[in-house]
């Protein structure tokens, strides 16, 4: 009995911190290159939307994720004409784009799903992959997700051989520490921070579409509840490292994932502790009393080309 | 045969042109050097050539070519490299990584860059460790690594924008040796300095600029040093006297002393007692390492040193922004060693900082809300501001010191360096009580005639009983105007010399370290 | 006086004779082109266009109870926005106005039923009216202080602090031992039980029906404060100081730190009496989510002010009286409010859009 609770413990927690890890990881690489996209749950509301509306016009999970991405990465290169281009206030644009992203998939879902919301909407099936299913205690969890929860994790490899092994991967950190001195050693300061903004679009956008056509196979109004500013809250706990991130991502996955445990197995410990935990964990750290980390010396501020 | 040609370049900013119908040619295989004062158009010239700004006006060509470089990644493809005033280097990676910075591979070959640093130190004997980061390096090691990125590539023009202000004697020689091995080898150089002694040794060609015009281009064998810093301020280098000889540092020239601060001065009472001052840096490196030093009424004690050895940090703690790690400091009988800034004004200290922007002034505020920056509760009643009163007291306080601005409503940033710079005396020199006063490289960035202006305030301050500490790079400086000169290396005075025992060899000599007085 | 450069402060005097009313021109029409934007989504849904106009218009002022709850919402928008502006006189970007509401409404419903009801001389509503300001002060004073002490980024921390807030307003309102009713037979909702009578607001109109209570008075007389203390005060002008330059007005004496944590301070404390009013004026009883969208709207209605009170109290009304038409609009003409929810996105991204052309600085 505990056994079983346990397995499903994990693996909720696996599901609830895979849309964190995508967006997180992406918003990493951008924050590095010293754009913050505090538009990113935006991006991800909208993807989820787009997802599952494509996938329920097309029956095609896989058409859904694509249409879901390519409405996330609109939004950032919005995102990043502002902020890159305009060099307009970071965040106060990202609070915009949330609004509109709230709202506009609110109103759409309404007109288009009104009256047909019970339907499931067609998603991905797990894979069960048998030669990780053997493993002890969380190899069921780890078995039963679906493709894109893997994707997940590649991403999070692929983001870290590009920081640390690509030249463009070096023009981003350079370009977050010192937009000025990458300007003058010929690098397009403008042209890697919307690269970044993009890549973090892309991923929210892989993010977002697993929330409906992957996890839950539906849409509800809201339904990221805040997972991109969780995302975000992610990168800064985890001190800008993409390891660390991750970490951070599969913490607050499954302290949130605790909210159903706890109940099940009748401890009494507040549902809304638990909630709280992972903003005041990233709260800690950002006060510098944890570890060492250090935000990118460029986060948020504009850069423009000086004498 | 000309790699680098202008003709006609014209740069405006808003409603001032900084560079106006510019034409010149730098031949292949010449060290040519840009000379002119503060504000002349020099780091703009620069700038265009590569890409940072773009010229309004104008043409440009490189090797015969077309050049109009929308930018630095541009001008570093066709063979154009700079190193500029202020360091571009990214402070928390390598040395490896800054070199693989912008450079053409998507993947990065740390290998590569290893191979090439050994070529490069085989050549031109500029040797680094690729693994260090380059916070941790020297700012002689940071030049170093700059000048080994520019020639990385294999570039045509090298560009060097006031390399030598932050160098140390020895460094300085070594980085002139540098430019002569890069033309050696058929590239050029434009060596950008207001030095004269340094032109003397190095350049080819030199250009003359001033208020935005090329005055004069000259073959520098056998030219007259004197008619190009003629050509460079304008006026008879005689007339001027040693301020012209303190802004543009003639090797070996002796200035004559001016009459305010002839013969020596005899001291009053201590008004300053520093006593071992220490100051070690966030990193524990000691900046300052028991430093002593006493300045009395009515003399001013210049501090010579080259930059870096600690002169910054004695500013920043006898301002009250860094706190010392030991030692005393007593102004008139107080101890204020570690004190607030207010408790150091109160104290009767007077302070004008090296650095005038980020710590003097406020450029966004008015004229008169600077002035008052320490004394808003003086023009306020009930909490709110009394600002007709304000402007009034201002007013008055701009005509005592000659501060030029159209009203006291304008902002500081409107207002030319030099006018600033009187502002700030004047907030400074109009405190009460006011027993002495530190001046850090008080005419960095300002003109010929601002200099003096801010000679004469200080001589005057001395001549009212103030003790003043003079901080300066400018060697001519201080023997213009100090009545002894202290002279500080690695954080601590290393010798003193009286007035009418200045010496430039002494003093140089103390200051790279070589000689103990 | 003698200008060094007479053509620069020409240039310069252009610059600001031109500014002013592209600073005003920017957030009209940005307004006017999203509401544009918001009617065609209205007509593409095949609604009429005129039923919903009709229906939002009734919502925003359609009765004496409609325009009295339009601008009591209003009041909690112009509180945040106030401080809002407060903060970003220090430079300081306050994006916790969601956290601190929650503190103010949290601490204001507790005070209330916790011992305030039967305080006399209008002390039932003033006592706990002044318990909520105290708890958003601190909320925004935390960041203020982390800010001051380790130099975190307010706006990271000011969104964290939100976050942690809403939680807990969760959790009082989820625990019988803090602020759930008991469970009665007749609801079970995670709710705190209705605040005494006499520490509801007064009415400013008791006769007519309108709900329209003190806080109108309270909200002036803060506009008032705020504009004399960012405009004309000793106080305005160091905090203006400190946020430009922070170590030039270290030297000139200023406790930099001091300012930073009394701007965050005072910034979240109007924040928490926007909460406060919001629970005292005209909800009655504390849930987990009634501070939704009113921190972000009240951010929003800050940043369109540009600096400015008067621009905070236009704002404001701007968005309490969209707020009220929306609700009525969903309900009568059943078209849904989130197309307000676009409109405000729109606003809020035109206009840091567009702060490229009316930040324009005087370069030499």
């Amino acid at each position: 009995m505990i056994d079983e609770q346990m397995a499903v413990f994990i693996g909720s927690g696996l599901r609830l911190a895979v849309p964190i890890i995508f967006a997180a990881t992406g918003e990493m690489l951008s924050e590095r290159a010293g754009v913050l996209n505090l538009s990113l749950d935006g991006m991800m509301l909208m993807s989820a939307f787009t997802a599952a509306l494509a996938s329920w016009a097309t029956g095609s999970p896989l058409i859904g994720v694509a249409a879901g991405v390519l409405v996330a990465t609109a939004v950032a290169a919005l995102q990043a004409v502002l902020s890159v281009t305009l060099r307009a206030n970071q965040l106060v644009v990202g609070i915009g784009f949330n609004i509109l992203a709230l709202g506009s998939t609110t109103f759409l879902y309404r007109e288009i799903f009104g009256p047909l919301s019970r339907d499931p909407i067609p998603g991905f099936a797990q894979l069960n992959l048998p030669w990780l299913a053997h493993i002890p205690v969380i190899g069921p969890a780890l078995a039963n997700q679906t493709g894109l929860a893997y994707v997940s994790i590649l991403m999070v490899v692929v983001t870290w051989l590009i920081l640390k092994y690509t030249s463009f991967g070096l023009a981003v950190r350079a370009v977050g520490e010192d937009p000025r001195a990458a300007d003058k050693a010929g690098i397009s300061v403008a042209k890697t921070r919307y690269l970044g903004v993009l890549y973090a679009g892309i991923l929210a956008g892989l993010g977002g579409a697993f929330m409906s056509v992957a996890d839950s196979n539906t849409f509800t109004e809201n339904m990221t509840k805040g997972a991109g500013y969780l995302a975000i809250t992610a990168v800064i706990f985890g001190g800008w490292n993409p390891w660390y991130t991750l970490a951070a991502c599969l913490l607050f996955g499954f302290a949130t994932a605790l909210q159903f445990l706890v109940p099940a197995l009748q401890l009494d410990v507040p549902v809304a502790l638990l909630l709280l935990l992972p903003y005041l964990l990233a709260l800690v750290a950002i006060a510098g009393f944890v570890g060492k980390s250090r935000q990118p010396s460029a986060l948020t501020i504009p850069f423009e080309r000086g004498g | 045969m000309a790699v680098l040609e202008l003709s006609g370049l014209t740069k405006r900013f808003g409603a001032f042109t900084a560079l106006d119908d510019i034409s010149l040619q730098i031949e292949r295989g010449e060290v040519h050097c840009l000379l002119g004062e503060n504000g002349a158009g020099k780091s703009t010239l620069c700038n265009l050539v590569f890409g940072v700004h773009r010229p309004d006006a104008g043409t440009m060509t490189l090797g015969g070519e077309p050049f109009h470089p929308r930018g630095p990644a541009e001008a570093l493809q066709r063979g154009v490299v700079m190193v500029h005033q202020h360091f571009s280097l990214v402070p928390n990676m390598s040395v490896a990584e800054n070199l693989m910075l912008g450079r053409a591979s998507a993947v990065l070959k740390p290998q590569d860059i290893i191979v090439r640093m050994e070529q490069l130190a085989a050549e031109y004997g500029l040797e680094i460790d690729p693994e260090a980061r380059i916070e941790d390096l020297s700012v002689g090691e940071r030049q170093r690594v700059e000048i080994i990125k520019c020639l990385l590539g294999d570039p045509q023009l090298l560009v060097l924008d006031e390399p030598t202000a932050v160098l140390q004697p020895d460094e300085i020689d070594a980085l002139l040796a540098i430019c002569r091995q890069v033309a050696l080898r058929g590239k050029s150089v434009i060596l950008v300095t207001h030095k004269l002694g340094e032109i003397s040794r190095v350049a080819d060609r030199t250009t003359v600029l001033r208020q935005g015009r090329i005055i004069e281009t000259v073959a520098m064998e056998g030219a007259d040093i004197r008619s190009l810093v003629r050509s460079m301020v304008g006026r008879d280098v005689q007339s001027a006297g040693s301020v012209l000889a303190a802004a543009v540092d003639i090797e070996g020239k002796t200035p004559a002393k001016p009459s305010g601060a002839a013969g020596p001065v005899s001291p009053g009472e201590a008004v300053l007692e520093i006593s071992d001052l220490v100051y070690r840096d966030p990193h524990g490196v000691p900046r300052l390492d028991g430093l002593s030093l006493t300045v009395g009424t009515g003399e001013i004690v210049g501090i010579a040193g080259v930059e870096g050895n600690g002169q910054t940090e004695l500013g920043l703690i006898l301002a009250g922004l860094a706190a010392p790690s030991a030692g005393a400091i007593v102004v008139g009988g107080a101890q204020v060693g570690g004190c607030t800034p207010q408790e150091i004004t109160d104290a009767g200290v007077g302070i004008v900082p090296e650095d005038r922007h980020a710590v003097a002034c406020i450029k966004e505020l008015s004229v008169a809300e600077n002035l008052y920056l320490g004394a808003i509760g003086k023009f306020s009643r009930f909490g709110l501001l009394d600002k007709s009163a304000r402007r009034k007291a201002a007013e008055a306080m701009m005509r005592d010191f000659d501060v030029r601005a159209s009203s006291p409503d304008v902002s500081m940033a409107s207002l030319s360096g030099g006018n600033q710079q009187k502002a700030v005396l004047a907030r400074e020199l109009s405190l009460d009580p006011l027993v002495f006063l530190l001046a850090a490289q008080p005419t960095r960035g300002l003109d010929v005639g601002a200099i003096e202006a801010v000679y004469n305030r200080i001589r005057a301050a001395r001549d009212d009983g103030l003790g003043v500490l003079l901080i300066s790079s400018e060697l001519e400086e201080l023997m213009a105007v100090s009545d002894r000169i202290a002279v500080i290396y690695r954080g601590k005075l290393v010798g003193e010399l009286a007035a009418g025992s200045f010496s430039r060899e002494a003093i140089g000599a103390m200051m790279s370290g070589h000689a103990h007085v | 006086m003698v200008m060094k450069n007479p053509k620069l402060a020409r240039v310069a005097q252009g610059a600001r004779l031109e500014l002013v009313p592209l600073q005003v021109l920017v957030p009209v029409v940005s307004t006017i082109i999203a509401l544009g934007i918001g009617l065609l989504i209205i007509a593409a849904t095949g609604a009429s266009v005129i039923e919903a106009i009709e229906a939002f218009w009734d919502g925003m002022a359609g009765s004496d109870f409609n325009i009295g709850a339009s601008i009591n919402r209003a009041i909690s928008l112009a509180l945040v926005g106030l401080g809002f502006i407060f903060a970003s006189r220090a430079n300081l970007t306050n994006v916790g106005g969601e956290g601190q509401i929650a503190m103010g409404g949290m601490f204001a419903t507790a005070a209330a039923l916790h011992g305030a009801g039967g305080l006399p001389l209008g002390l039932a509503f003033i006592v706990p009216l002044a318990v909520g300001t105290l708890a958003g002060a601190i909320w925004g004073g935390l960041a203020g202080v982390l800010k001051a002490a380790r130099g975190t980024n307010e706006v990271i921390s000011t969104l964290l602090l939100s976050f942690i807030a809403l939680p807990l307003v969760y959790w009082s309102v989820e625990s019988f031992h803090l602020l759930r009713k008991p469970i009665s037979d007749v609801s079970s909702l995670p709710e705190s039980a209705e605040i005494p009578d006499s520490t509801k607001l007064p009415l400013l109109f008791p006769d007519n029906g309108s709900p329209l209570h003190i806080g109108l008075l309270i909200a002036a007389i803060a506009v008032v404060v705020v504009w004399l203390v960012l405009r004309h005060s000793s106080l305005g002008l160091r905090l203006r100081a400190v946020g430009l330059n922070a170590m030039a007005s270290r030297r000139a004496g200023m406790r930099t730190s001091f300012y930073v944590i009394l701007a965050m301070t005072v910034s979240g404390g109007l924040g928490g009496l926007g909460g406060a009013i919001m629970i005292l004026g005209q909800q009655f009883y504390l849930t987990s989510d009634f501070s939704s969208g009113y921190g972000f709207d009240g951010l929003v209605v800050g940043l369109l002010s540009r600096g400015s009170a008067v621009g905070v109290v236009i704002g404001a009304l701007l968005f309490g009286f969209l707020r009220s038409g929306s609700i009525n609009m969903e309900i009568s003409a059943h078209v849904p409010s989130a197309v307000v929810l676009i409109c405000q996105g729109l606003i809020v991204i035109v206009i840091a859009g567009s702060a490229i052309l009316t930040n324009r600085k005087v370069t030499r």
